[in-house]
């Protein structure tokens, strides 16, 4: 229809774009809004398509991507796997790579406070002259060995280059450090690095040399030769993994499928090693972190949630504000399906402006959340090594289509409100349309998305391959619940004004205020309603935080019981591998003072095709020394002594929900001795792995994998002894371990504990300000729509300040409403996140505890804030000539 | 860039090579040697060759990681069934060579398993004559699990490539070897190589000498004629063809431990074998202003064995560039010589199978042309078959 097509562009350019002219701040706004929504959202989702980015396979740097890599199921693989390989794979042009790969952290410098979270290092040993041998390390740029050398720098002399080479293997092991890293060390030629419980101080033999098409070194990457960090690492004949890969040459697809199958054959069926590839282990971690990155997401929709009531209400109020105008055109003849086209378009325009504006806006954003999201994907999963993220033309068109989609929607409503305004002729001021009549009207519909959404609750969650449960229920369960919330709460307000009349029936411009209320306008409605879910959420998030926290605590006091615990200084994270030898364990248990040593084995390891870790502690000591906090305690005893205990083991809480395990199963424990058939004796609760942990006696542990390490050493001290004396001789003598007491320990884990969640709280704090800014523009429309009404009080003598308190007084009974409204709803809500939504995603049992200051501190700084916009805009509405347009 | 130091040792070898061949086939002049006995020991610590020396095999067929390098050097040429009735029969020429070169004496291994004792290069090359396509390989591994060589018998080993003793005890001078190597994912193959004469063992009193210096020395083996015989698996994209294939090959086994330093930019090196059972072997040391170094020679080795030097002229005929390194290599040459068999002028013509048989050289850092060639007299009579190994074209050696 082009003549309809016509009118809307008329009426677009004519009138939407006039008004946006005019009104330059209440456009921004509006697309500021929109844009705040989209750049959480695209923040969010490029800091967590970075994290899973930089979930780095780091011999690609070197060797570009293996065509397959085998590992042990558990633990290590001997080197004599090496010569089989060699033999089995002959006339196969394959080239074997075997790999060492450890972490490794700076020590701590004289002024470092934080014992965690210092930078940390992988370390990647790799057979440095075979590697000449990749076709791309011979058409690449520099090589590992035409390089600086300590030796050199340190004696001035003329580098020789045939002596440098022959040093890089035969004095010792020397490290090639990242472009960056080169850079900052500057004529330094050394690097002091913390590997297991010892310090080394390693000569830098130069840069690592990146082949043209690989990825770039990433910056915390040292590169050995292998034989060098075995020695550093006390794995000599020992290899993590050994990587292949293919000659070029014809038939690559057959000769790489019958790799796989003569890996595959000689791995005997995943119990002597497991094949993959490196894309299958990007893909693990992709898994690994899926639900939680689906939960950030969920958060990040709130601040657009609550955006998408903002628009709705904003672009309504413009209709209001125009409907002489649309009454006038109206009466010229223009039809009611024009007029509704023309608002959607400006609806579209404003969204995909916002959109645009939100993708900046998170590409922004994402710079901090990429930073935040790495550190909770370190703590409880892998290193990431990212630092920044760029948007790619997928985040752009999301960012659009979420502003394009949130405007339509909002601006569906106002749209048909403006086609529905009547002709001039007949246009009555009062009768200006509410937004959600009927939706926000029926309390029926609230109580139906209540109790739907409690049916929602119990539904179970979605799973995922490689573990882990997204609760979709739940979720769906927690908008259902702020959506009847919002319906629901609305209705707060008559009797609240009724109360509020009741005492303040002296002051006019309170019952003017009050008035208003006891029959809220759709417009009233949806206020509190948005403000509600911003409430709702946020303190919801805080019952959840504050209980994980109580939960936590009373796990830290329940198995925390022994004076000093010991790790290697290098072991920064879930992800960083850096244990105590059993040289240095061994004498800390020998120590005069020491009246009991724990010592506590790990090892991360692979279960039908899905990563988790298996411990090795002395469980006699469980029972007598530090209990376990038990879901499910074991029925028989039998699990505490080592003699009985072969073949018992305990599975912590999110072991058993992603294994889908109970008390009484058995699991089956690849170790380099053959597989061992385990019954699962009893659950406890761990909270500082999603991933999930087993747990064997230590004797079984290192009969079965050789592995005399400690992951961490507990010492219970003899009484009397002095635990700080004694943590500072220690560390004194052994420079490589960090050392905690009982009290620094507890605080450093409640310290990582809430860097976890820090990110939540920001989003939540966006939503909140969102809902508040909601609330001024709900009061402006309100204000705008009774424009007769405050002429009137005007010439009836009410000063601009009365009117400002009534406005004041108004705003801050929605606030109020909101938030005693939204404060019941969180209590729903929180039982949701931390019932339904946290353990069907992470498997944690928490206790319900409620933050009594801080949700009373979050109401109250609604309300307040709340007040004080209100009055703002109180002020501006008392100023507002009986008849001008805006 | 490559690693210089492989480069360098590449050169180093490759002029090894030359120096011991020049050495070995100068008649036995006793005024060059020195009166003194050679010491046990160079400066750096690696044993010296000393006269007098007996070699036993198959022990001395292995390695000897007392002395600095050591290199055992196939080439031969290979002919397979013709592929349709009438057609000529499927001809191949291919090179094996795998080195060893010890690290500066002293230092420590932290793994046996990842030595950096000793350095194993290796190097594989094949063309077809038919096609004249040309591939080749090159490994490079450090001592231990990927990549070593037996001291007690003949068994040298650089990834899955090998060449060892079909009985590793053979003591006796013809042994059966057996030789594995691939380049990349093209070709593979496996032979059987038996010497159609007993060992050559070069020099005198054991020793080939090299120059004044008394460490200059070098043990020399050679098996100038070895018939062979195994398969050849050639893949392509789209099947896979393996070929039953007979032929000849010629493999030199050298250790020393001298480095050598001299002026020349490169070196011309020529086997060949005789259709009437005799080899010959010719090298030409070219200098800087192009003239050949007086120490060029041409040795023939006859039926039995017995090396002997005759004068020699060498001609270039015509020339090839090649596409990849610019260079310009001599593609037919025309060698004149005595027979020593009945004292008269002799002339032949060496001409490659295939032009494109340059080695890119890219491990080891220097460009040079090795390949097989056919040796035809001026009536074009056939008269054997060689290798030839023209370095210093792409650019000036820096020994």
């Amino acid at each position: 229809m082009p003549a309809s097509s016509a009118t809307v562009l008329l009426l677009l350019r004519r009138f939407a774009a006039r008004h946006a002219r005019l009104a330059p701040r209440q456009t921004a706004l509006l697309a500021g809004i929109l844009a705040l929504g989209v750049a959480v959202f695209v923040s969010i989702r490029l800091a967590n398509r970075a994290a899973v980015a930089s979930f780095t396979h780091f011999t690609d740097t070197l060797t570009g991507q293996s065509d397959w890599l085998i590992q042990a199921p558990a633990g290590t693989l001997p080197e004599s796997v090496l010569p089989e390989l060699r033999t089995a794979l002959a006339g196969q042009a394959v080239l074997i790579f075997p790999v060492v790969e450890s972490t490794a952290a700076r020590p701590p410098g004289p002024d470092d406070t934080a014992a965690f979270g210092r930078a940390t290092f992988t370390l990647l040993g790799v057979d440095l002259i075979s590697l000449t041998n990749l076709a791309r390390q011979q058409t690449g740029g520099d090589s590992i060995f035409t390089q600086r050398t300590a030796g050199a720098a340190q004696t001035g002399r003329a580098p020789d280059p045939n002596a440098d080479f022959w040093r890089s293997f035969r004095s010792g092991p020397r490290v090639w450090v990242g472009a960056d890293l080169a850079r900052d060390l500057g004529d330094r030629a050394v690097l002091d690095l913390v590997i297991d419980d010892t310090r080394h101080t390693i000569p830098v033999a130069g840069t690592i040399p990146s082949a043209k098409d690989a990825p770039q070194a990433p910056a915390n990457l040292l590169l050995f030769d292998l034989p060098h960090l075995q020695q550093l690492t006390g794995r000599l004949g020992r290899l993590d993994r050994v990587e292949f890969i293919l000659e070029p040459g014809p038939q690559l697809e057959a000769r790489r499928a019958q790799l796989e199958q003569t890996l595959s054959a000689l791995g005997q069926n995943g119990t002597r090693w497991l094949v993959s590839s490196p894309g299958a282990k990007r893909e693990t971690a992709d898994t690994m972190t899926r639900a939680f990155r689906l939960n950030l997401t969920v958060l990040s929709l709130i601040a657009l949630l609550v955006g998408l009531y903002l628009i709705f209400q904003a672009l309504d109020g413009a209709v209001v504000r125009r409907r002489g105008e649309i009454a006038i055109l109206r009466s010229l003849g223009v039809e009611e399906r024009a007029i509704r086209r023309a608002w959607l378009a400006e609806a579209a325009v404003l969204g995909l402006v916002g959109g645009a504006l939100g993708v900046l806006l998170g590409w922004a954003g994402a710079q901090f959340s990429v930073r935040a999201v790495g550190q909770t994907v370190n703590a409880l999963y892998y290193a990431t090594t990212v630092a920044s993220a760029t948007p790619g033309l997928g985040e752009v068109f999301i960012g659009l289509g979420l502003g394009l989609g949130a405007s339509l929607v909002a601006g569906w409503w106002p749209a048909r409100a403006a086609a529905a305004t009547p002709p001039a002729q007949v246009l009555v001021r009062h009768a200006a349309a509410a937004p959600g009549q009927v939706l926000f009207r029926h309390a029926g519909l609230g109580l139906a998305c209540v109790a739907l959404g409690l049916v929602c609750a119990w539904l179970p969650p979605l799973r995922f391959a490689g573990g882990g449960g997204f609760p979709l229920g739940g979720y769906t369960a927690a908008l259902l619940w702020i959506f009847g919330g919002g319906i629901l709460c609305s209705f707060l307000l008559p009797p609240l004004a009724a109360l509020g009349r009741g005492l303040a029936l002296r002051f006019a411009t309170a019952r003017i205020a009050l008035s208003h209320l006891a029959q809220p306008s759709g417009r009233h409605r949806l206020a509190v309603a948005a403000l509600l879910c911003a409430i709702a959420m946020t303190a919801g998030m805080a019952i959840l935080v504050a209980s994980f926290e109580r939960t936590v605590q009373g796990w830290v006091a329940r198995t925390l019981h022994a004076d000093l615990y010991i790790s290697s200084n290098g072991a920064q994270n879930a992800s960083t591998q850096n244990r105590v030898s059993p040289a240095t364990w061994r004498a800390l248990a020998d120590h005069p003072a020491t009246d009991v040593a724990a010592i506590l084995a790990a090892l991360p390891i692979e279960l039908a095709g899905t990563s988790t870790v298996l411990s090795g502690a002395d469980l006699a000591l469980v029972r007598t020394r530090a209990d376990l906090p038990w879901v499910e305690a074991p029925a028989d005893a039998a699990i505490y002594d080592a003699d009985r205990n072969a073949g018992l083991v305990l599975a912590s809480e999110s072991f058993t929900e992603r294994f889908r395990k109970k008390r009484g199963d058995t699991v089956v424990l690849p170790t380099p001795s053959g597989p061992k058939t385990l019954v699962l004796a009893g659950i406890f609760a761990d909270y500082g792995n999603e991933r999930g942990s087993l747990l064997i006696d230590r004797r079984h542990y290192v009969a079965w994998f050789a592995d005399d390490y400690a992951a961490n050493v507990s010492l219970y001290l003899k009484p009397g002894t002095d635990a700080a004396a004694l943590r500072a001789e220690l560390l004194a003598q052994y420079p490589g371990l960090a050392i905690y007491t009982h009290a620094a320990l507890r605080t450093e884990i409640l310290r990582i504990f809430r860097q976890t969640f820090s990110i939540t709280y920001a989003l939540e704090v966006i939503g909140v300000a969102v809902a508040v800014i909601g609330l001024a523009l709900t009061l402006v429309s309100v204000l705008l729509d009774r424009r007769d009404e405050l002429t009137t009080l005007r010439a009836l003598g009410f000063t601009h300040r009365e009117i400002a308190g009534a406005t004041a007084l108004e705003g801050t009974a929605l606030a109020l409403c909101a938030a005693a409204g939204g404060l019941v709803l969180s209590l729903g809500l929180g039982w949701l996140l931390i019932y339904v939504i946290n353990k069907q995603s992470f498997g944690w049992t928490l206790g319900f505890a409620l933050p009594f200051g801080q949700l009373a501190a979050l109401a109250a700084a609604v309300v307040a804030t709340g007040a004080v916009v209100s009055y703002t805009v109180g002020r501006w509405g008392a100023r507002l000539p009986a008849d001008r347009e805006e | 860039m490559k690693p210089r130091p492989f480069r360098r040792m590449r050169s180093s070898l490759r002029f090894l090579l030359v120096s011991l061949a020049a050495v070995l086939s100068l008649p036995p002049v006793r005024a060059a040697q020195p009166a003194a006995p050679p010491p046990p020991f160079t400066a750096d610590g690696f044993a010296v060759p000393q006269p007098g020396y007996r070699f036993q095999f198959p022990r001395d067929h292995g390695s000897h990681p007392d002395f600095k390098i050591e290199w055992w050097y196939l080439t031969g040429h290979l002919y397979a069934a013709a592929p349709a009735p009438g057609a000529p029969p499927r001809r191949f020429g291919f090179q094996a060579t795998f080195f060893r070169q010890a690290g500066p004496r002293g230092g420590e291994d932290a793994n046996p398993n990842f030595a950096s004792s000793h350095l194993f290069l290796a190097h594989m090359a094949l063309v077809d004559v038919q096609t004249g396509k040309f591939i080749h390989q090159e490994r490079l591994n450090r001592e231990g699990w990927d990549a070593a060589a037996a001291t007690s018998t003949l068994d040298v080993r650089n990834g899955d490539w090998s060449l060892r003793l079909a009985d590793p005890a053979d003591a006796s001078l013809q042994p059966t070897l057996l030789l594995r190597g691939s380049v990349h994912a093209d070709a593979v193959f496996a032979l059987t190589l038996k010497p159609a004469k007993p060992l050559v063992v070069f020099g005198e009193n054991s020793v080939s000498r090299k120059g004044a210096d008394p460490t200059a020395a070098s043990y020399y083996l050679t098996f100038s004629r070895l018939l062979a015989d195994g398969e050849l698996v050639l893949q392509h994209e789209e099947k896979t063809e393996t070929l039953r294939v007979t032929g000849e090959a010629w493999m030199d086994h050298e250790i020393s431990s001298s480095q050598l330093s001299a002026g020349q930019v490169g070196w011309d090196w020529l086997s060949v074998q005789f259709t009437d059972g005799r080899e010959l072997m010719l090298y030409r040391l070219r200098l800087r202003d192009g003239t050949a170094d007086p120490a060029s020679s041409l040795t023939w080795v006859d039926a039995a064995g017995l090396p002997r030097k005759q004068p020699f002229t060498w001609e270039v005929v015509a020339r090839w560039t090649s596409p990849r390194t610019g260079a310009t290599y001599p593609s037919r040459i025309r060698v004149s010589t005595t027979d020593p068999a009945d004292g008269k002028p002799v002339e032949f013509f060496a001409e490659p199978l295939a032009a494109a048989q340059e080695l890119p050289g890219t491990l080891g850092g220097v460009p040079y042309w090795e390949g097989a060639c056919r040796i035809v007299a001026s009536d074009g009579r056939i008269l054997g078959s060689g290798y030839l190994e023209l370095t210093g074209y792409a650019k000036e050696l820096k020994l």
